[in-house]
């Protein structure tokens, strides 16, 4: 069973959750087709840390943003949207 | 050519006196009675661990931001009774569940209403007593039953009486509250009810190895 701590709920098992894919800040410049299409379909599927979005669908029902590493599937951070994201530069692993 | 002919009023069963009565989607076992325009099982059990059907109760969805409430509602993953009897249930951050009596919807909501008048921002009030299922698990084997389909820790550190969780059991999302009766653990389970003959055939199932048995309606706010 893999457990990802959901900010509001706590460590839940990894089924209740959906993926909703990495995160990447939203272009400002609405008009920009390249900036879009980069947005929506360009991802940079790492073997390392990655930045992504879940949705606790299965349970609080509310989407958070997780630093997961995608070889070994250590979550090192969960944090909601529009919050300030801890600083995990300075652990090891990154 | 063929015609079809009335043969009178007694062979014709009166369309709305049978469509008001709401049935829940899990099969009652007999016998049957009437609760506030429910069609709800009378079975007696009398066993140590017992499964009811408790869809008929009034449930009422409550959405706002927790600010707006304030300390008027319990916090989210907590249930309590209010002065009224209700059971309030911080189902999500910012959404809760009011369960109360069979039939008592209307009432439920102005109580809410005249409760939250003061909170400020945007307050949502929906009946949904007939979008969701609730059964009642109670006795002392019940949360060995609730262990086998649900991967929530339910020992009484981490899950103590009054503790509310939204998580799958048996693969559905499902609210679960935990509200003791006479000093023995009881889970209240509200699903959606299009899931309710599997989600109740599956804890009668669960239940098996701890001899649970079908109880009927019980009133219990």
């Amino acid at each position: 069973m893999i457990l990802l701590p959901c900010p509001h709920c706590g460590k839940r098992n990894s089924n209740e959750f959906s993926y909703l894919g990495e995160s990447a800040p939203r272009p400002t410049e609405t008009g920009d087709a390249k900036l879009w299409r980069a947005y929506l379909y360009t991802k940079e599927n790492p073997a390392g840390w990655t930045r992504e979005t879940w949705l606790h669908s299965g349970g609080c029902g509310k989407a958070f943003l997780a630093e997961r590493h995608s070889v070994t599937n250590e979550v090192r951070a969960t944090w909601l949207p529009g919050r300030k994201e801890p600083d995990t530069t300075t652990e090891a692993g990154s | 050519m063929p015609t079809s002919t009335r043969k009178g009023p007694a062979s014709v069963p009166d369309p709305i006196a049978t469509a008001m009565l709401a049935r829940s989607p899990v099969r009652q076992s007999k016998p049957l009675r009437q609760e506030a325009g429910w069609e709800v099982s009378s079975a007696d059990t009398g066993a140590a661990l017992e499964l009811a059907d408790l869809t008929p109760i009034t449930k009422v969805l409550v959405r706002a931001s927790s600010s707006a409430v304030g300390s008027s509602f319990s916090d989210f993953g907590r249930a309590r009774r209010d002065e009224a009897g209700h059971l309030v249930v911080g189902a999500r951050p910012d959404e809760w569940i009011v369960f109360g009596k069979a039939g008592s919807a209307a009432a439920t909501i102005s109580q809410i209403e005249e409760r939250l008048a003061g909170a400020e921002g945007l307050v949502t009030l929906v009946d949904v007593t007939h979008r969701d299922v609730v059964f009642l698990l109670s006795g002392t084997d019940a949360r060995g039953v609730l262990e086998k389909i649900c991967a929530i820790d339910l020992s009484d550190r981490t899950s103590p009486d009054g503790t509310a969780f939204r998580s799958r059991v048996a693969g559905v999302s499902c609210l679960v509250v935990r509200e003791d009766r006479d000093g023995r653990p009881a889970y209240l389970i509200d699903a959606d009810r299009s899931y309710g003959q599997y989600l109740f055939d599956v804890l009668v199932d669960a239940g098996a190895e701890f001899s649970v048995e079908v109880a009927g309606y019980t009133e219990v706010f």
